[in-house]
């Protein structure tokens, strides 16, 4: 709608100049936390692989039918940890678990930050009935017990993926509402807030334009750890047998292990790696986001 | 290498409590002479009831064996009926009225007499109390007069001729406790002590802990040779398994493969791998339909048609099932009696059995007009709907969850889709009773006498709109199996039932309302140490434990001069100064063991 003048062209270059400044001064915020960057590090490299496996490994391999190997061996020159329950390479099994770990933690913690957002910038942003309203919805869903919940929900919906999603997602997004609605107040205190009500902004003018680009880059600190305890939260479930029992998860080989008696027989190679997995891929996530954390909450940045 | 320094830790502990155990033996000498020996079970299933007219579950009835009589028993050695209450028993010539006698030397742990008149009591309060027929209802079905002339005669009058009739599965109760309560269910018939008459009497119950019986010393069969007999419940296998290594409990049983075989370097235990009488089976939905014929259910009308669940059954390999799920503990199955009841047990000839053949499979759904859509999964021929199929399961247990790739695997070559719908017990039982499944993994524990696992398959067996009023396996309904039913119920002679009710197991494998992928062995583990080699049924290949009798429990014997006998005090001082050298040398001999063990590997 906006006619593209010249003007208009220059304030978006310097918008555009004046972001791609303060990127660079997160980065060199980031950059000077050590322990960012290993976990940043770690994490390119994991998903790197992830992404990789299709191409660097063969997934006929992971077909029980295919697999001649001896069900329950310890690490050898074949199977560099071994073999698991039916034979099959328990790195291969970790490598291709990390996929749908990786996947549930990403999308289990975009839908919670996603809904946690949206109901905590309303509530601060409209006030009155709406806040109280929603915020006791929150309450509720706060005090619920996060693991009997998404239990639940994964015991009653079809098994599958998408059904771990969900219950992940719609039993973690309190916390990120009440993020969210603490920095939207704040926000909405400022005077700027006031000048651009004052200059006719409606409802959707402050909250796209000042409230959200404001919000989101703590809402997206808040979302690697989200991130981690997604991914724990589905290792625990598929470990409780609620996952999907067509592809591995690190939750579901530990589950298996467990199953199959691996514990008695000392094997640890079944045991550790996805174990090992979960921590490396949660440590990753944490070291991130508390490193975001500090660099975009000026607050925190005293206390190192 | 790592399972080796594990034993290498155990043992060294092992020593150290030993020494430990030493000093507070030596401080309490006199207490050790009268020590009573205790056997102690390991059960993982929970007790559901002690009432005997309410227990299911495995584990309760196994202590519900222990405790009560029965009319007749099941030999240990070949598992025959033979006396147990009844001490001889003669049946008319119509085979409708059977006269049991009643040995007269039986006793309740109260001391009063046992007569003929408690047993008529226990079997016509089932026949006439909904509640009391809850567990062993089936059992009474046909019966028309139960008597007890005086008591020493007990006179059962049956509708129709009754080949199970020396096979009754009813624990007798005391008619003069049971017949002053006012309902069956009364809470005070799960709290001990309980009044019973076997080998065994509970003591004590706690829910979840554990059960504790005392020895019976009046037992008419002879008191048993131990003093006490616990049973210790475990969240799971492996908690047993590690209680069964320290020593805490003395027998454990449903072992996985790799629990088995990690048992099998320990000194003190001593393992038992049993021909079981549980099969594993997978069901393909024939069209659920109830008594009167209305279909019920969801299952999928492809499998319908003989011809794709016979398909199915040449698609799927249960031998592989068997070596790599099972790591060989099993045998490959054809039909419902195991080959432990070698009588009756039917096995497929070379040229009957469904051969696996991927290729043949496919053929035959091809000519049956099944064709592949361009997903690769086939169409039924007129209505065009694809093939695909929900297999049901239960979840965590580990058997469905591993053969459940197995068999998505070997259906998606012969173009059939299945989606694992792995759920809780109580859930794959509803859909199981409501018919709403395509595929679903089953299994149960056979009787000695055929005549229960085979009704499972009648049309009768159906269940009502209900819900109730039947139990059925499969769901199959065929006339000419059940008239083949009827006949073998008829016959008295026993060979020739045995050709009947194998013709039955022929007709249910042709006709494939379900392949039957294995026979499970059982896996048991005892300490050696401490008790002598256990009575198995039947022998040799037999079981310890969830044995049609009692024989384990009753008939165990401490070890000859074992760790729970009254050694003198100056005894436990020599295996002291044995153990304090054994200990100081012990790092030398494990390392020397290592080395033999990896020798041999």
């Amino acid at each position: 709608m906006t006619p593209t003048t010249d003007e208009t062209r220059g304030v978006r270059a310097i918008t555009w100049a004046r972001r791609k400044q303060a990127t660079a001064g997160v980065w060199r915020e980031f950059a000077r936390d050590r322990g960012g960057l290993i976990g940043l590090g770690g994490l390119v490299l994991i998903v790197l692989l992830a992404l990789l496996a299709p191409v660097l490994t063969d997934e006929t391999a992971l077909e029980v039918t295919n697999t001649t190997a001896q069900p329950r061996q310890p690490p050898s020159a074949q199977a560099w940890l071994g073999t698991d329950r039916d034979g099959i390479s328990v790195l291969l099994l970790v490598w291709w678990g990390a996929r749908v770990s990786l996947l549930i933690g990403f999308s289990a913690a975009l839908l919670s930050v996603f809904i946690g957002t949206a109901v905590g910038i309303l509530a601060a942003h409209f006030g009155g009935w709406l806040s109280t309203t929603l915020m006791r919805f929150t309450d509720f869903f706060l005090v619920l017990p996060t693991l009997v919940l998404a239990i639940a929900l994964s015991a009653v919906l079809p098994r599958g993926i998408g059904t771990i999603v969900l219950a992940i997602g719609v039993a973690s997004w309190p916390t990120t509402a009440r993020l969210a609605r603490a920095q939207t107040l704040t926000i909405e205190a400022r005077p700027y807030i006031e000048r651009a009500k004052a200059l006719g902004a409606g409802h959707r003018h402050v909250i796209g334009k000042h409230v959200l680009p404001a919000v989101l880059p703590l809402v997206f600190a808040h979302t690697t750890l989200v991130v981690a305890n997604s991914i724990i939260a589905e290792s625990t479930l598929s470990f409780l047998g609620v996952g999907d029992p067509s592809r591995p998860s690190w939750g579901g080989i530990l589950q298996a292990a467990f199953n199959s008696g691996a514990v008695s027989q000392g094997a640890w190679w079944y045991l550790l790696p996805p174990g090992i997995g979960i921590v490396i891929v949660v440590l990753c996530f944490t070291l991130c986001g508390r490193a975001l954390e500090t660099v975009l909450n000026p607050r925190l940045r005293g206390q190192r | 290498m790592r399972r080796r320094r594990g034993r290498g830790a155990k043992g060294a502990l092992a020593a150290l409590s030993l020494v430990t155990g030493l000093v507070v033996v030596s401080a309490a000498p006199a207490a050790q002479a009268q020590e009573e020996v205790t056997l102690k079970v390991a059960l993982t299933q929970e007790i559901d009831h002690l009432n005997p007219f309410l227990a299911i579950f495995q584990s309760s009835t196994g202590v519900g064996r222990v405790a009560y009589d029965y009319l007749t028993r099941y030999s240990a050695k070949d598992q025959e009926p033979v006396p147990g209450l009844a001490t001889d028993w003669k049946t008319s010539k119509d085979g409708l009225t059977w006269t049991f006698t009643i040995r007269d030397n039986a006793k309740w742990s109260d001391g009063k007499p046992l007569t003929a008149e408690d047993i008529a009591y226990t079997y016509n309060l089932i026949r006439h109390n909904e509640t009391a027929a809850t567990a062993n209802g089936s059992f009474v079905e046909s019966f028309d007069k139960v008597t007890a002339p005086d008591k020493n005669t007990l006179v059962i009058k049956t509708r129709t001729p009754q080949a199970t009739i020396l096979a009754l599965d009813i624990p007798i109760v005391p008619k003069h406790v049971w017949s002053k309560l006012s309902k069956v269910d009364d809470p005070k018939m799960d709290e001990p002590p309980l009044v019973s008459s076997g080998p065994f009497t509970i003591t004590d119950y706690q829910p979840r802990q554990y059960v504790r019986l005392k020895a019976n010393k009046n037992y008419w069969g002879g008191a048993p040779k131990i003093d006490r007999l616990d049973f210790v419940h475990y969240d799971n296998e492996d908690a047993a398994v590690s209680a069964l290594e320290s020593g805490e409990v003395d027998l454990v049983n449903r072992l996985a493969p790799a629990q088995y075989d990690a048992l099998q370097d320990n000194d003190d235990v001593t393992l038992n791998k049993a021909q079981g009488r549980r099969f594993n089976e997978l069901l393909m939905n024939p069209g659920a339909a109830t008594k009167d014929g209305e279909a019920i259910g969801d299952g999928h009308p492809a499998l319908r048609a003989v011809r794709v669940r016979q398909a199915i059954a040449k698609a799927i390999n249960p031998q592989v099932l068997v070596d790599r799920v099972m790591s060989g503990y099993a045998e490959l199955g054809s039909s419902v009696i195991p080959p432990v009841f070698e009588d009756y047990h039917w096995k497929p000839s070379a040229q009957q059995r469904w051969k696996f053949d991927k290729r043949k499979a496919n053929q035959e759904l091809d000519a049956a007009g099944y064709q592949r859509g361009a997903d690769g999964v086939r169409r039924m021929p007129g209505n065009g709907r694809p093939l695909e199929f929900r297999l049901l399961g239960h979840k965590g247990r580990t058997f469905d969850e591993q053969s459940a790739r197995y068999i998505v695997e070997w259906l998606g070559e012969v173009g059939i889709k299945v989606t694992q719908e792995m759920v809780e017990e109580n859930q794959v039982d509803e859909k199981g009773t409501a018919g709403e499944y395509d595929l679903a993994f089953s299994g149960w524990g056979v009787n000695p006498d055929p005549d229960y696992i085979l009704g499972l398959h009648r049309c009768a067996a159906r269940p009502n709109a209900q819900g109730q009023g039947g139990t059925t396996d499969s769901f199959f309904c065929d006339q000419q199996y059940d008239r083949l039913y009827a006949r073998q119920l008829a016959e008295k002679d026993e060979s020739k039932r045995q050709e009947i009710v194998k013709k039955m197991q022929q007709r249910l494998y042709e006709q494939a309302p379900m392949v039957v992928l294995d026979y499970d062995n059982a896996l048991e583990a005892y300490r050696s140490d401490k008790f002598e080699a256990f009575t198995v049924q039947p022998q040799p290949t037999g079981v310890i434990m969830e044995q049609n009798g009692n024989w384990g429990y009753y008939q165990a014997q401490p070890a000859a001069g074992g760790g729970e006998g009254g050694l003198p005090a100056g005894g436990w001082v020599a295996i002291g100064a044995v153990v304090v050298v054994a200990a100081a040398g012990g790092g030398l001999a494990l390392r020397k063991r290592g080395k033999s063990v990896e020798d041999r590997e």
